[in-house]
């Protein structure tokens, strides 16, 4: 039996992702979307400005808009990284690119020359030789073409969008391409055995279902067991505000480490999306989360997206990726009958590596870094999971950085966080090692010049802007 | 009271036998010796044979030989050496069938859609296109043409990927000329006794037969099947994969090149299913490398050696030889200070071509992960733990050409088909067999190109192609895939014949 009719629950950014993404890659299946309770928290906090990574774009090309769309109509600004102040122990700030740091020489990789360099007594910065931290430092950017082979190849850019915005823009695509509306969503469901079969609105006439993407948020009814992660992420509060700004956006996104919890600044075409996370905050505008994630996302017919599935503590900004990459998986494995184990099995696995990844990297910038405080101590006194200490672990002892399948960064992305939050290979690996000063000196010569040279060739950000909206 | 850590670089890595794993590592770590102060000696005896398996390679061997700076045409010349465009596997599926499994990818990705659920949704639509005409290997293949690929990434050329047949008993004493050559010393003789360090259990020297004493800060066991070293001295379990894939025995013999009714040099490996089990046939210049790899209990070796005998196609130029195994891995490769490499290390049938392979990837994990004198644990765990991972992706490959089979001539097939098959395995079956979707996992070696040639070449057909497919324009696609195969197709026969590029770059001394 074919699926001929799938319903998304929540009608915020995460559930019209689904709707839109679908209703363009399997145009035959009939796609419902109901409103929900909480569905502005699709993605888990509620916030007006959330980040596309570089490999995002494409994947939100999938809906058919293209990031010169999202840029025309999305307020969205180009970053290039994070600037992470308060997460070191030596009180310095430090730049988490996107794109690649440096080169290696021959076998050896880039930041294992850094540190051999280090240990025989030169000071190097990573921040130095990484074209996107020089961009965002002078505020000189323009995206480099698909086939441009010079150091400018080496720049990765990533977007911002107002989150509101985007979420019209995908409504009405959506339902351009034949997506309907049922109305709110009463929280009720028939069901046949462990199948839900159909799902109960507000005015009174349920929708039969073949397939349920719940999009709603973490709060969602039909969450099933669930696997806390409050000891290593202990904030349960968040403020967020969007306010205009008049200025040319920075090019990156600002993340602090406060005393107890922390702030981010998402940078927005007119304005800026702020946040502030902490374990204590009070009052009317304050919204409390549970981080965590569900045993399973695809159980039966029900595939559980965005916070529905998983909630992370936010602060490595990945609550769009997360979602937009689920509702990515769900496209590539969509089931072509009703019979779907296969397809569910294989999606679970993906996602929970995918999720696993994303957990490490979250839970190694908040329980292994240098900031300042009682809260921070403690939390650096927690045990983590096995494998996100091993990781931790491996790169401390000789800077190896693990890879797995569902990587969110690759080895760049990961040296950048742990330079960031101040945790540095205790020596270099032995290929490095075999290496003469000299060699290695003359090389880190080379590439600063060579991305000095172009940055050089890239015209300051305000042109870029002036001339996009001219 | 605990002993001093030790810090700083290896002053001695040893290399505990020659043959093609020794040699391989001796010439990757010669480069060690850069830092003035890492060794990188080796030990082997002239009177102990080498099992010289893996005379067929996958395309990765060429990444290995330009880290060695090797030049291709050298080399292919003093190993006598041929091209490898892909693995022909007659009988597999079921008797009276062949396909080819060739290296490189099918056609091109459209819109996002996968190839090979393009194939599947013109075949759904009555349109049957042979696989292999999407396949630039493949197509020159069929038509035993080589030549290299071109550098434009827009022409078919390009598609081009290859490997080599070689001697592997040649290529060990290529590479040793190599690693001596930047420093590598050799020692020749037999080892006698491995000695451990009393207090924390690492190799501490190697005595040889004549008294002399090899010491070192760090092992390597690629002493074969006899793991004088890993198992011998520490002790490291095997794990057995015999109850998957239950061949235990190979007979090898080779035969003279160009018999009558030899045809042309052949541009790929041959895999031929036999009763039970299977025989290879491999090309080289100077001869032709035959085996037959079979379950001794479906199998007696008279049986085998005559199966064998009776199906070469040149004159038989040496006895018989006859191997035994087991199929598995050693649990952890590294112990304490010492690294198995080669038959060492485990034994995959060299169904796929992967003897040569594991031990190259063995190798630049080593080198990407090698300690310094305090041998942190976490070095040893990684290395493990990736090699683990990486064997079992072969193993799943290979057990998938035994289980998918609709033989049924013999106890042997017939046990095949109905064995329980590995968890991971069985949900990559189940997908594919749903809607021929395949995910790649953990950087694993084939890809999803050598997963659908084996898949369908296997006879295991999805049910229904990707519902993505469905929102390309039929018409459109029929003809993009026509204008594919024509483009290799019309490639293909502007190549030379496979025996003439050698003749022209790379012939081997006559021997």
């Amino acid at each position: 039996m074919p699926i001929e009719r799938v319903a998304i629950i929540g009608g915020g950014l995460c559930g019209w992702l689904a709707a839109s993404m679908l209703a363009r890659k399997v145009p035959d299946v009939q796609i419902i979307v109901l409103s929900a309770q909480g569905e502005e928290r699709g993605l888990g906090i509620a916030n007006g400005g959330e980040v596309l990574l570089p490999q995002d774009i494409e994947t939100v090309a999938a809906t058919g808009w293209r990031g010169g769309d999202l840029l025309k109509h999305c307020s969205a600004s180009f970053v290039l990284g994070t600037a992470m102040s308060g997460w070191r122990g030596d009180g310095m700030p430090a730049f988490v690119p996107f794109g690649e740091i440096g080169a290696p020489l021959g076998p050896v990789p880039f930041h294992q020359l850094v540190a051999v360099a280090r240990a025989r007594g030169h000071a190097v910065n990573i921040a130095n030789y990484a074209l996107g931290a020089l961009c965002a430092q002078s505020g000189r950017f323009a995206p480099p073409r698909g086939d441009d082979a010079s150091v400018l190849a080496t720049l990765a850019f990533g977007l911002t969008v107002d989150t509101g915005r985007l979420r019209d823009l995908l409504r009405a695509d959506a339902r351009r391409q034949g997506v309907t509306e049922a109305g709110m969503w009463t929280g009720g469901a028939d069901r046949e055995g462990t199948t839900i079969t159909a799902l109960h609105t507000a005015a009174g006439d349920g929708v039969d279902t073949d397939l349920i993407v719940d999009a709603s948020g973490a709060d969602s009814p039909l969450a099933g067991a669930f696997e806390g992660w409050a000891q290593w992420f202990p904030f349960d509060r968040a403020i967020t505000a969007l306010r205009p700004a008049r200025s040319v956006p920075p090019l990156y996104t600002d993340l602090a480490a406060l005393a107890d919890g922390w702030q981010a600044f998402v940078p927005l075409a007119g304005g800026v999306a702020e946040t502030v996370v902490s374990g204590s905050a009070q009052g009317p505008d304050v919204q409390s989360f549970r981080t965590g994630r569900q045993r399973r996302a695809w159980e039966g017919n029900l595939v559980r997206i965005g916070a529905a599935a998983a909630q992370h503590d936010p602060c490595a900004g990945l609550q769009l990726h997360l979602a937009l990459a689920d509702a990515a998986r769900l496209v590539a494995l969509f089931p072509a009958n009703r019979d779907c184990r296969a397809e569910a099995l294989e999606y679970d696995r993906q996602w929970r590596e995918t999720s696993d990844c994303a957990f490490d990297y979250t839970a190694l910038r908040l329980a292994r870094n240098g900031a300042a405080g009682p809260v921070w101590d403690a939390l650096r006194a927690t045990d983590l999971p096995e494998r996100t200490q091993y990781r931790h672990d491996l790169y401390a002892g000789t800077g190896r950085v693990v890879l797995h399948d569902g990587e969110v960064f690759e080895t760049p992305g990961w040296v950048a966080q742990f330079e960031a939050t101040g945790i540095l290979p205790q020596r270099a690996d032995a290929l490095a090692n075999a290496l003469p000063t000299q060699a290695i000196t003359a090389h880190l010569g080379k590439v600063r010049e060579a991305m000095l040279a172009g940055l050089g060739r890239l015209p300051p950000h305000a042109t870029l802007l002036a001339e996009m909206h001219a | 009271m605990t002993a001093q850590v030790e810090r700083g670089p290896l002053r001695r890595v040893v290399i505990a036998g020659g043959g093609t794993a020794g040699w391989m590592a001796a010439a990757a770590l010669s480069r060690l010796s850069g830092n003035g102060v890492t060794q990188i000696v080796l030990v082997e005896s002239e009177e102990i044979g080498t099992v010289g398996v893996g005379e067929a390679t996958i395309p990765p061997i060429k990444t290995f030989n330009a880290m060695l700076g090797i030049d291709e045409d050298e080399f292919v010349a003093a190993t006598q050496g041929t091209f490898k465009l892909g693995i022909e596997f007659a009988g597999w599926g079921r008797e009276g069938e062949a396909y080819l499994h060739p290296f490189g990818a099918y056609g091109a990705d459209i819109s996002g859609v996968k190839f090979h659920q393009i194939w599947l949704k013109l075949r759904a639509a009555g349109i049957p296109l042979p696989l292999d005409d999407f396949n630039m290997s493949a197509t020159a293949a069929r038509m035993g043409k080589f030549d290299r690929p071109g550098a434009d990434p827009r022409s078919a050329l390009s598609q081009l990927d290859y490997a080599y047949h070689f001697d592997a008993g040649l290529y060990a004493g290529f590479l040793r000329t190599y690693a001596e050559a930047r420093g590598v010393v050799r020692h020749e003789g037999r080892i006698a006794h491995v000695r451990l360090d009393g207090e924390s259990g690492h190799i501490a020297a190697l005595h040889l037969d004549d008294d002399r004493v090899i010491e070192g800060d760090l092992f390597i066991d690629c002493t074969g099947f006899r793991a004088l070293l890993i198992e011998g001295a520490l002790g490291s379990a095997y794990e057995d994969w015999s109850h998957w894939l239950p061949c235990d025995r190979a007979v090898a013999v080779p035969c003279a090149r160009g018999g009558p009714g030899a045809g042309p040099l052949l541009p790929y490996t041959r895999s031929t299913a036999r009763s039970a089990g299977w025989q290879w046939r491999i090309p080289l210049q100077h001869r032709t490398g035959n085996g037959l790899v079979y379950s001794s209990r479906h199998m007696s070796e008279d049986d085998a050696t005559a199966t064998l005998l009776g199906n070469v196609d040149g004159e038989i130029t040496g006895d018989p030889r006859p191997l035994r195994f087991v199929t598995g891995m050693r649990a952890r490769p590294w112990v304490k200070n010492c690294v198995a490499l080669g038959l060492a290390s485990g034994f995959m049938e060299p169904l796929e071509s992967t003897s040569i392979h594991l031990v190259q990837i063995g190798i630049s994990k080593l080198l990407a992960l090698l300690p310094d004198r305090s041998f942190p644990a976490h070095e040893r765990d990684e290395y493990n733990r990736l090699t683990a991972i990486q064997w079992a992706q072969i193993r799943d490959f290979v057990i998938l050409h035994y289980h998918a089979n609709a033989r049924g001539d013999s106890t042997f097939w017939r046990e095949c088909a109905t064995m329980p098959i590995p968890e991971t395995l069985e949900r990559k079956l189940a997908l594919f067999r749903s809607t021929g979707r395949l995910f790649r996992y953990d950087d694993e070696l084939f890809t999803d190109a050598n997963w659908t040639a084996v898949m369908l070449g296997q006879g295991v057909m999805p049910q229904q192609h990707d519902p993505l497919a469905d929102t390309l324009d039929q018409p459109q696609v029929r003809d993009m895939a026509l204008r594919m195969t024509d483009a290799f197709r019309r490639t293909a026969r502007a190549m030379p014949a496979h025996a003439d590029f050698i003749a022209q770059h790379c012939a081997g001394r006559p021997i």
